[in-house]
């Protein structure tokens, strides 16, 4: 035991370079999965307006997220799935969000990955997941038509809004009901 | 403001002549100053008087500044004992300023009692205090005695309507804990802030939080996005932290518990980690203890020298072979110092080891194979102590 206090400075030094075994980093882990819970519970005290979000099964971080189709826009009546996937350093880092409902949207491309800024650089560690579907409602409302996933649907968008809200409304009407 | 008044009211028949003209080599007043002084009626033993106060008062004062100054100095009712007896020298122009000082000093010991006693006693000091004023002041001063009563007036219905103010706040505005909660808590982790930070613009989460944010997020507000100049530097708001310990005491226990306790998790699974956070020697030695003393690090869960200290434990109980092991394991080492510690430990061990085997009883039975671990262990430290100083010395 006498012995142990000079290894023990000694160690640190030496430790770094050894690096053997990798340890999961449980504290990041822990505080990134309280976080993830006190949204859950938050969620489950005021959702936002016409969604809905929770964990799949028992593994905190992935999540299943409703949005129902605002009325108004060619999305009204439509139920669309969303598979959310947070990261291990999660509020550092944003949620992954995928339409698991097929969509017409400029801003969703064929395989449901969204293109939101603040899903990407302009994520905030501020930001929660009630932020965050209220970000894809108003995304349903307004498309983000400068900087589209794809350009075809954003171009009829601009030109001739007409054509783009009756295909919106038919794929509502087949894949989302 | 009353005494603004009051003194100009007072000291306007001579003070801004006597300002204006100066002060002639030839005598105290001007003679224009003589001259009003004459059309006012005044003797000579009022003049003398008003040279009293001339004296007294603008002697150091720039000429310039005087009617400031004169203002000024009624202010403070820390004046100087010399300027109030020349002003009580001087009855005729300057009872105004005794009163004044007078009026200073007492509504100030009234709102002292105001806070402590009831308005009642208030009504009754302030009365007093006017019906005072009314009795030292010259008769010819009604207008001042008139706003001295306004003030205290004034005083009165301030100090009437103090205590009302706290017991209303206390009562109904005081917000509620939840609402104390919301908007006490940390935007990042969602919990009550935990060492809050302020960032330039306004926004406090935990200085942890804040400071992880800046580094895998960039340098923004994660709030507004503003640019925070250097998040690694943020500093814990003293008040606003105080304030949570205050309100949260619970709360923050806990995250207080639960924090050591991650540290020290962090420090026993990755010493490297544990070096690279900074910590200081001596916290990250109490937990080399603690590895040490703890049963589940066994010899094989730590690397490089942890475990090299986990089978010298094993070693002191086990005997030869694992100790032979460690001689082996040694000559791996790369570095001098672990050599050297090593060297140190082993020497030290050796003598524990010769003193116990000379104090027990079966040293017959146990001499040879004392002997030959004694020169084992020689042979060792020697080589070692070979090694070590061909290696200061090169």
């Amino acid at each position: 035991m006498y012995g142990g206090a000079p290894s023990g400075g000694i160690g640190i030094s030496g430790g770094g370079s050894g690096g053997g075994r990798t340890w999961p980093s449980t504290t990041s882990v822990s505080s990134s999965g309280k976080r993830i819970q006190k949204e859950m519970t938050e969620l489950s005290m005021e959702a936002p307006p016409d969604c809905a979000a929770g964990p799949k099964g028992d593994n905190l971080y992935h999540w299943v997220a409703t949005l129902f189709g605002p009325p108004g826009t060619p999305y009204e009546g439509g139920i669309f799935f969303l598979d959310i996937t947070f990261p291990s350093d999660y509020p550092f880092k944003p949620p992954k969000v995928v339409f698991k409902t097929r969509i017409y949207h400029c801003n969703v491309d064929p395989a449901g990955n969204v293109s939101l800024d603040i899903l990407t650089e302009n994520w905030s560690p501020a930001l929660t997941i009630s932020k965050v579907l209220l970000a894809l409602r108003s995304m349903f409302t307004n498309p983000e038509t400068y900087k589209p996933v794809v350009p075809g649907i954003a171009h009829l968008y601009l030109g001739d809004k007409a054509k783009h809200d009756e295909i919106a409304t038919q794929w509502t009407l087949r894949f989302a009901r | 403001m009353v005494n603004e008044d009051s003194i100009k009211s007072t000291h306007n028949p001579k003070g801004p002549e006597a300002a204006n003209n100066g002060y002639k080599v030839e005598g105290l007043f001007s003679p224009k100053f003589r001259s009003v002084a004459a059309m006012a009626g005044w003797d000579e033993e009022a003049l003398l008087m008003a040279s009293l106060v001339v004296e007294d008062t603008p002697d150091r004062l720039p000429k310039q500044k005087k009617r400031s100054d004169l203002l000024h100095f009624k202010t403070p009712p820390t004046n100087s004992r010399r300027k109030r007896r020349a002003q009580k020298r001087s009855p005729a122009s300057i009872t105004a300023t005794v009163l004044d000082l007078d009026e200073d000093d007492t509504p100030k010991s009234e709102k002292k009692e105001a806070e402590s006693t009831s308005t009642e006693k208030l009504d009754k000091k302030g009365t007093e205090a006017s019906e005072e004023q009314g009795c030292s002041v010259s008769p010819s001063n009604k207008k001042i005695e008139s706003k001295s009563i306004e003030k205290a007036d004034k005083k009165e219905a301030e100090a009437s309507e103090e205590p009302e103010c706290p017991v209303s706040s206390s009562s109904s505005a005081f917000p509620s804990i939840d609402r104390l909660r919301e908007e006490l808590s940390c935007a990042i982790c969602l919990e009550i802030c935990f060492e809050p930070s302020t960032t330039p613009c306004g926004h406090s989460f935990c200085k942890k939080c804040l400071r992880s944010a800046a580094d895998k997020c960039g340098k923004k507000c994660p709030k507004c996005r503003q640019l925070i100049s250097n998040g690694r530097s943020c500093t814990v708001n003293t008040v606003l932290w105080n304030t949570i310990q205050l309100l949260f005491p619970k709360e923050v226990e806990t995250r207080k518990a639960a924090a050591a306790l991650n540290s020290r998790e962090a420090k026993q699974q990755s010493p490297a980690r544990a070096a690279a956070t900074h910590s200081n020697i001596t916290s990250s030695r109490t937990t080399r203890i603690l590895q040490l003393n703890s049963p589940e690090s066994g010899p094989n869960s730590q690397e490089g020298r942890n475990s090299r200290a986990m089978r010298r434990q094993s070693a002191r109980t086990s005997g030869m072979p694992s100790r032979n092991r460690d001689i082996s394991s040694r000559r791996e080492l790369p570095s001098q110092d672990e050599d050297a510690a090593l060297a140190i430990r082993l020497q030290r061990e050796e003598f524990m080891e010769s003193f116990r085997t000379r104090s027990s009883a079966d040293e017959q039975y146990r001499s040879s194979l004392a002997l030959a671990r004694a020169n084992l262990r020689a042979m060792a430290s020697r080589a070692i102590n070979i090694r070590v100083r061909g290696g200061r010395g090169s």
